[in-house]
């Protein structure tokens, strides 16, 4: 038994040491832009563009400093994370409550309903922003929170019923009934048994979409308008600065904007294995 | 105000052509223990949903406590409800489990302190309050759930199978436990189980659940001696009862097994007898229908064995005490004699299974 518990170890050390540096390595090289990014942002503005680049050096947060007053950035950056998160939020409550009815009344024709509702997202983009955008100036809603929230509500919802669908298919009908009998509302029910049984599925819809809404430029750029551009549309505009390229200005609004979702990430990303499998591997959280 | 604390009046339910539940009637009294007990498929979880209103009706009257119920939401029936899965809320601990049913009704923090040490006490899990579900072993979240269904205060109690998929050792010690929770709380337990043993461990009463109907109900000791329909005395009992189709000659049953006079006057042709394993005998014996048997296996149950046999083509089974050991000398031997007393025998109509006499003499 002893031989076995000793030897077991040895024999796998190679092959996962081997294994292990080809996961680091991959992982580095996906890295490799954001940490250039975050660098560039931490370099002397003269030494952004040296051949070959400098690796060691003193860093300094006078770029983030700088980019945090230029002009909008600090607005654009409070309009992002209004509209993101407003809309996600919104988005993964409405969807809960659309992804509950499917999971427990099963209207006729639920599959199809729920392969129509992703269909939504089938469509390149690029084919809606005129109409959207007609749309929105008919409705006098280009320029507003409002407009942006409900469109990135609208957008986040597909994929969160889908993803909240499949962690609620996986809480027993058992409970809903149990808490029935005992006397409970339907919305307590909702609330209060499966809800909390669900949070995995929230947190990995959350983040989903938080991540789309946060990146998104073209509804931004064409729906928003200087009331209410987020960062990438931000960091668009503001790129050139006195007829060039300001690399460490695009590199320290680049190291602010993927801040909040590298946090986000950071804190969540169990959630995530559990979100892309909608839920069947949700014991593993 | 009657005896009965949950009366089923005429109960109907389809699944479109599948019909689960046919015109079914039962009553359930305060101060009893009864057990509804059917083989899988027949209608069990139907009817325990229709009582518990999570299943709407076709027709037919559901009364607790003389109150017309039929139309009343789940909630407001107040019956005290143990599922079948513990369904226990894993994201509450035992004692917030414990108190839900009283949260739902606005109970007031002494009464939901009372009613967690009651049940706590009467089902030995104090030490448990503090623990989440997860943190339980399978006894521990039954003996949970059951305390979480016993916490409301109500003289009615349906209890699905609540010890299916539990070992054996911790069923026999449950068992004991609700047995001794309903003759302390003196209310009407309906409790509903396909397992023969636990029916005859646990009932007062016995309601035998066939084709979607009740075929017989009455005491324990009642439907096992006297059975009045095939049902009763092939779902009560293990093992299964021996049936043997025949058809009758005036008094006379005869089957491709034995002949046996019986006491029935009036004409049936087709005709079933069945015989409880009990009633069959290793060995020659006096005054008993003889027949040449094979063994076929044999099945140590520790004290006992059941033996399971060959006769003309028909499987039947006996029990053999360990203790008997002629018995189970004669059983070494793999072809030997079995013996059947004509009073053992009862008889039933072929086609409505209900029973139409008993045997009374060799022929």
């Amino acid at each position: 038994m002893s031989i076995a518990t000793t030897m077991t170890p040895s024999r796998k050390k190679g092959p996962i040491s081997l294994l292990t540096m080809l996961c680091w390595s991959t992982a580095i090289l996906f890295f490799l832009p954001i940490a250039w990014i975050i660098a560039t942002a931490l370099k002397p503005k003269n030494t952004v563009l040296d051949i070959p680049p400098k690796f060691f050096f003193m860093p300094t947060f006078q770029n983030l400093l700088d980019a945090i007053n230029f002009s909008n950035t600090l607005a654009y950056f409070v309009h992002s994370l209004i509209y993101s998160f407003t809309s996600v939020f919104l988005a993964i409550f409405v969807s809960f409550l659309a992804a509950y009815s499917f999971s427990r009344f099963k209207p006729a024709g639920t599959e199809f309903l729920m392969f129509l509702l992703l269909s939504t997202r089938f469509v390149p983009a690029a084919a809606f922003v005129i109409p959207f955008f007609q749309l929105f100036n008919l409705l006098q809603l280009k320029d507003s929170f409002l407009g942006l929230i409900i469109f990135y509500t609208m957008f986040s919802i597909p994929f969160s019923v889908w993803i909240l669908k499949g962690f609620i298919d996986g809480v027993s009908t058992k409970f809903d009934e149990t808490g029935m009998v005992y006397g409970a509302t339907r919305s307590h029910i909702m609330f209060k048994v499966i809800l909390p049984q669900v949070r995995s599925g929230l947190v990995a819809a959350f983040v989903f979409n938080i991540i789309f809404v946060w990146n998104e430029f073209l509804f931004n750029f064409q729906l928003g308008g200087l009331k209410t551009y987020g960062i990438p549309v931000g960091l668009f505009t503001s790129i050139t600065k006195g007829g060039q390229v300001d690399w460490s200005f695009v590199a320290s609004i680049g190291t602010l904007y993927v801040l909040p979702l590298a946090l986000v990430i950071f804190f969540f990303q169990k959630y995530l294995l559990v979100g892309l499998t909608f839920g069947t591997v949700r014991g593993e959280v | 105000m009657s005896n009965s604390a949950l009366e089923v009046k005429g109960l109907s339910k389809s699944y479109g052509e599948k019909s689960v539940l046919k015109d079914l009637s039962f009553s359930a009294a305060l101060n009893d223990f009864s057990v509804i007990c059917g083989k899988p498929g027949n209608g069990k979880s139907v009817l325990v949903r229709t009582i518990m209103g999570l299943e709407e009706i076709d027709s037919g009257q559901i009364i607790v406590r003389d109150q017309d119920v039929t139309n009343a939401n789940s909630g407001s029936r107040n019956i005290g409800y143990i599922p079948q899965s513990f369904a226990l809320y894993p994201h509450f601990s035992v004692r917030e489990n414990i108190e839900y049913p009283l949260d739902l009704i606005n109970a007031t923090k002494e009464e939901k302190v009372e009613a967690v040490a009651r049940v706590s006490e009467l089902l030995k899990i104090a030490d448990l309050l503090e623990k989440k579900p997860v943190q339980l072993s399978g006894g521990q979240k039954q003996r949970v759930a059951i305390a979480r269904g016993l916490s409301k205060s109500t003289d009615v109690y349906v209890l699905d199978d609540p010890l299916v998929g539990l070992d054996f050792k911790l069923r026999e010690r449950l068992i004991d436990d609700l047995r001794q929770t309903q003759e302390k709380l003196k209310v009407a337990f309906v409790y509903v189980t396909s397992d023969p043993l636990e029916a005859l461990q646990l009932a007062k009463t016995v309601l035998i659940l066939a084709d979607g109907k009740i075929v017989q109900q009455s005491n324990l000791n009642e439907v096992y001696d006297n059975p009045s329909h095939l049902s009763s005395m092939a779902t009560l009992g293990f093992p299964e009862v021996n049936v043997f189709s025949g058809e009758m000659n005036g008094s006379t049953f005869s089957s491709s097994v034995f002949k046996v006079g019986t006491d029935i006057k009036s004409d049936y042709k087709g005709a079933i007898a069945g015989i409880r394993p009990e009633g069959v005998l290793i060995g020659s014996q006096p005054g008993s229908i003889t027949i040449d048997a094979k063994l076929t296996l044999m099945e140590n149950l520790g004290s006992e064995f059941v033996a399971y046999l060959d006769v003309k083509g028909v499987q039947i089974s006996t029990v053999v005490s360990r203790t008997d050991l002629v018995g189970i000398k004669l059983l070494e031997s793999k072809d030997l004699k079995i013996s059947i007393k004509a009073e053992a025998i009862t008889l039933f109509d072929a086609i409505s299974k209900k029973k139409i006499g008993k045997g009374v003499s060799l022929v």
